[in-house]
């Protein structure tokens, strides 16, 4: 009995295992098989190219989300400093156009000294920061890439949006633990624009799962001959308003408020620790990217490219998120803030009659299939 | 008088006038009309008249104080020189570059060049004295290319690559002939006060018939009103010659 | 070991202990009425990024601003004691330091205070090229608050854009007088010296400029949807209330009062050249920041007017032979001659007052001279900033809290001019 359950185990975790449900990449397949003959090397190749793990450690997970922060963050400010008739960072690494910008500003905040101040939940101060990143990075394991996808299971989409739903509870923890005027304030507009996107939010992601009839991402990627954009365009413009307003992005940058309230619930922050809290924001943004990418771009869906492989959706779903991103970093030099009333009574208002519009469209689109 | 009239814009206004800032900005992203002069590696261009650090010709210098009388900062200190001239030397930690010393200058001792970016270690290095003012500041110049804004409907830099000589050639001004005469010798109290303020040597004493008498050497003296100012009766005044 | 006194390695390992006792200036009163109503007091400033050099005492009701109470003074710097112990002269750059970029007009008032002393007539050239410094600081600083109410709203690219923008005007005025903002170029008589026809058509070239790349800034920025929304109906001040809390310059022609003192009491050449002062009836942060960006359009038409004038003026002779007293060769050109034209400057005994309109309103010089000493006995300086402030106060009543800063921005409330 448990020398079968300790053969099951080492099965799981033996180089076949991995081997069977394998990255392939035409490309460098020649270069792959030799690799994987090394005894130690092979073994660790396996394991970095069995498809779950791909997902978490390469696409969509770690490795191409710092890439993402790195990048977005640095062209978010080159693309800003075009608008305004600026250069934008351009000094480190000037002939790549100052790339490593955000690599430089990360380790300057590493050495900076991190004041913990009197007022401050020290324990809850120091930790929130980092335990947010469990909501901010677990979505990441449930969206597929092609076949590429950590978790595969038909309530994706609801599991990811729950957990998504999680992370601004995180930053209300943050400003209540941070114990400071301003940091309340700023709370209290999280709280509220939190209210105001996640209904429209809610409902625009119902309103697709109505289109596909199914939860499932792989499915609804599959589904997409028509990309969900084309299909629901109303629901893509509530998910895309939602988007701008849960990242606290321009015009919606309302908890954060540089000018009026000094970053709000982040305002007694310093060092890493500000650093960390300050790409939460990035990192939510990506998700919620791939998540639009996958429900209304057709996620990995595009031109197979052979040579690839496997890769080949890897790169469209990249490219498409990457659109995404953009978009919304555009933004924000085009708008002002708005108030918070003011967002509040758009989105109780007019988001909520559009989303409604837009989970109509989906029951009937629905009703259509069936029939 | 102009009435500015504002409604707030209805629904398709508004929809046009967010299409048109979206419009703009996509304008800008794809071609930015930056303005940006990469400074250390560029250089402005900058009008004769800049007002910078100022140089100074001691062979132009009268010693008549009167860049220091002007100073609204306090900045200029006149130092007595070997010669047993007094030459002005220039605070830079306080000089807020109005540059009356230079318009006050009578000899064009003192004159303005393009330089604006000398680097101080420390306060005390910022006190620069009449030596270290004749010759031009030692500066790094990283620059190759000058850029001049040209207005021609829309800004436009023209980047030339050459080096732009930052001590322009200043016209002297036109030096009138003063000199210091006394108009009411009468009134002389002889106190000698003139004699030992005067940098030149112009000014004596002569006794003449058991009475004093102030003799001023029309040809030694510069002009510089020294003595017209210390003079305690206030009998002395520039004359133009 | 260096000698250096900065190299030393120094260990600070003093307990810094936050000061108990925190001074505010209000009544006690008012504190325990607030906490007894359940309001709070928020203090913003004077370092916080919405703030700039000065304090507000805000009392909020919800998000609710009950009553605002203002803390200037944060950079006071006892201009009018300063003035006391210097020349006429020196005082010129000394009353250009409150309002960097409104060097034009600052100076310009106090200047026209001496002459007014003195009794002296500018020659007209003069007077064209001071109208085109005055209006050219003008337009920078409409541009400079247009760029802080743009960073208020969180808008970067309206606070970007009018910061590059006043780079030409800024390059105009480094070519008229020699340095980008501090120019004490205007002086009792005239002006330094003649501007060359070539600094005067690029001067001219610039407006089309900025007229062009207005047209930019007006669509990203002036009628950007979210910019009205923010703007739009806030912090309102009626005309009646404009004119009983003493609210001057655009702010007060954005409440619907027709007052101008270039139009009231024409100086310079305002009186020869046709201009419009652009007035509002609205009262709120919009019509307040359109009034502005309407009179930068005027200016630009002044500074055209009066460069073509200009042309039909012999160049030579810009400084009034009254002053000059005997020095007539730098009537084109002070140099050589400044000291020995104005140390010695005496104003004859009383009082001399000039009105300016300066870029944010009305700015009030009052000379004072005893009549023998070359240094004035009182100078008395009341810039518009002083003047608008209780306006300011009163608007933010009723208003949201992130409301502060777009109304602070609309005022374009600058605190080193109104505290001297």
């Amino acid at each position: 009995m448990i020398m079968e359950a300790v053969y099951e185990l080492l099965k799981a975790v033996s180089k076949e295992h991995f081997m069977e449900n394998m990255v392939s990449i035409p490309l460098i397949q020649p270069v792959i098989d030799n690799l994987l003959n090394i005894p130690l090397v092979g073994y660790v190749v396996a394991l970095i190219l069995w498809k779950p793990m791909f997902a978490l450690l390469i696409f969509p997970g770690l490795l191409t989300l710092m890439t993402v922060l790195l990048f977005i963050i640095w062209f978010e400010r080159k693309l800003t400093a075009r608008i305004q008739w600026r250069r934008g960072p351009l000094e480190i690494l000037r002939w790549a156009g100052g790339i490593i910008q955000a690599l430089a500003d990360g380790l300057r905040y590493f050495f900076q000294e991190v004041i913990v101040h009197r007022d401050a939940h020290k324990p809850y101060f120091i930790q929130l920061p980092i335990l947010i990143f469990i909501p901010v990075l677990l979505p990441l394991l449930f969206i597929p890439a092609g076949s590429i996808v950590g978790i595969k299971t038909p309530y994706a989409l609801p599991v990811v949006v729950a957990i998504v739903s999680l992370i601004p509870v995180f930053i209300v923890a943050i400003g209540w633990a941070s114990n400071s005027r301003f940091a309340y304030v700023g709370t209290i507009r999280e709280a509220f624009m939190y209210f105001a996107y996640e209904i429209p939010f809610i409902l625009s992601v119902v309103a697709m799962i109505l289109v596909y009839g199914t939860a499932d991402m792989t499915a609804i990627v599959e589904k997409q001959t028509i990309p969900g954009i084309i299909l629901n365009p109303v629901a893509a413009l509530v998910f895309f308003i939602s988007t701008i307003m849960a990242t606290s992005r321009l015009p919606f940058e309302i908890p954060e408020a540089d000018q009026e309230i000094a970053f709000g619930p982040f305002v007694e922050y310093s060092g890493i620790m500000f650093g960390l809290v300050m790409t939460i924001a990035y990192e939510k943004m990506y998700i919620l990217a791939l998540l639009m990418s996958v429900l209304f771009l057709g996620g990995g869906n595009g031109f197979p490219i052979p040579l690839l492989g496997d890769l080949a959706p890897v790169i469209w779903m990249f490219l498409k998120t990457m659109a995404v991103m953009v978009a919304l970093a555009f933004l924000r030099s085009i708008y002002a803030r708005f108030r918070l009333d003011q967002a509040l009574r758009l989105s109780w208002t007019t988001m909520l009659k559009i989303s409604a519009v837009a989970v109509l469209i989906g029951a009937a689109l629905n009703i259509a299939q069936v029939a | 008088m102009i009435k500015i009239k504002v409604r707030k814009p209805d629904m398709v206004e508004n929809i046009k006038l967010h299409l048109d800032a979206l419009l703009t900005g996509v304008k800008e992203a794809v071609k930015p009309g930056t303005i940006t002069i990469e400074y250390p590696r560029e250089r402005r261009w900058l009008p004769d008249s800049f007002r910078g650090y100022i140089l100074f010709t001691p062979e132009n210098c009268i010693s008549c104080f009167q860049c220091s009388f002007v100073c609204p900062a306090n900045a200029i200190l006149m130092k007595k020189s070997e010669n047993n001239r007094y030459y002005p030397s220039i605070d830079y930690a306080k000089c807020i570059f109005c540059h009356f010393c230079v318009d006050s200058c009578p000899g064009s001792a003192l004159r303005q060049t393009k330089i604006h970016d000398v680097v101080y270690i420390d306060l005390d290095e910022m006190f620069c004295p009449t030596e270290n003012m004749i010759n031009p500041p030692e500066i790094v110049r990283e620059d190759e290319y000058t850029v001049e804004y040209l207005m021609d409907l829309d800004i436009i830099l023209k980047r030339v690559k050459e080096r732009d000589d930052l001590i322009p050639e200043v016209k002297p001004v036109e030096i009138i002939k003063e000199y210091s005469s006394c108009y009411e010798p009468d009134s002389c109290l002889a106190c000698g006060i003139c004699v030992s303020s005067c940098p030149n040597e112009a000014i004596s004493i002569t006794s003449l018939d058991g009475e004093k008498r102030l003799k001023i050497d029309a040809d030694r003296c510069t002009g510089c009103g020294i003595c017209v100012k210390e003079c305690p009766v206030q009998i002395l005044k520039l004359v133009k010659g | 070991m260096s000698e250096r006194e900065g190299e030393r390695e120094m260990l600070l390992d003093v307990p810094v202990e936050p000061p108990v006792e925190m001074f505010l200036p209000i009544p006690r009163r008012f504190l325990e009425d607030a906490y007894r109503n359940d309001d709070y007091i928020v203090l913003v400033g004077p370092q916080h990024p919405g703030s700039g050099h000065m304090r507000i005492i805000l009392r909020i009701k919800g998000d609710i601003i009950v009553e605002a109470i203002p803390d200037p003074g944060y950079v006071h710097r006892s201009m009018e004691k300063l003035a006391e112990n210097r020349l006429y002269i020196q005082n010129i750059p000394l009353m250009e330091r409150p309002a960097i970029m409104d060097t034009g007009n600052v100076t310009l008032g106090y200047v026209r205070a001496i002459e007014q002393a003195l009794g002296i007539e500018v020659p007209e050239r003069a007077k064209y090229i001071r109208t085109v410094l005055a209006e050219l600081s003008r337009i920078g600083t409409h541009l400079y608050d247009a760029g802080i109410l743009a960073v208020f709203l969180g808008h970067t690219t309206g606070f970007m854009w009018p910061f590059a923008l006043r780079e030409p005007v800024i390059e105009a005025m480094t070519r008229i007088s020699g340095t980008r903002i501090t120019s004490s170029f205007i002086i009792p008589g005239g002006i330094r010296r003649d501007v060359p026809w070539e600094t005067l058509e690029f001067v001219r070239r610039v407006t089309y400029v900025l007229e062009r790349r207005l047209k930019g800034f007006e669509k990203i920025f002036i009628k950007n949807p979210s910019v009205i929304a923010r703007l739009k109906d806030v912090g309102v001040l009626s005309k009646q209330e404009a004119i009983k809390f003493g609210v001057v310059g655009p702010f007060l022609r954005a409440s619907g009062v027709e007052y101008d003192v270039r139009r009231v009491e024409p100086y310079e050449a305002y009186d020869s050249l046709n201009w419009d002062v652009p007035v509002a009836d609205e009262g709120d942060s919009y019509s307040r920041f359109l009034v502005r960006v309407e009179e930068i359009f005027q200016s630009l038409s002044i500074i055209r007017q009066a460069i073509n004038e200009l042309r039909s003026i012999p160049e030579g002779n810009v400084i009034s032979p009254d002053v000059l007293d005997g020095y007539e060769e730098a009537s084109s050109d002070i140099r050589g001659y400044f000291y020995r034209v104005f140390g010695n400057l005496v104003l004859p005994y009383g009082e001399y007052t000039s009105l300016t309109e300066a870029s944010r309103g009305t700015l009030l010089y009052s000379i004072i001279s005893d009549g023998e000493s070359n240094v004035p006995y009182r100078v008395r300086v009341v810039t518009p900033g002083w003047y608008y402030l209780k306006g300011f106060m009163e608007s933010l009543r009723g208003e949201r809290l992130a409301d502060l800063q777009a109304i602070y921005g609309s005022f374009g409330y600058f605190p080193p001019e109104a505290d001297r």
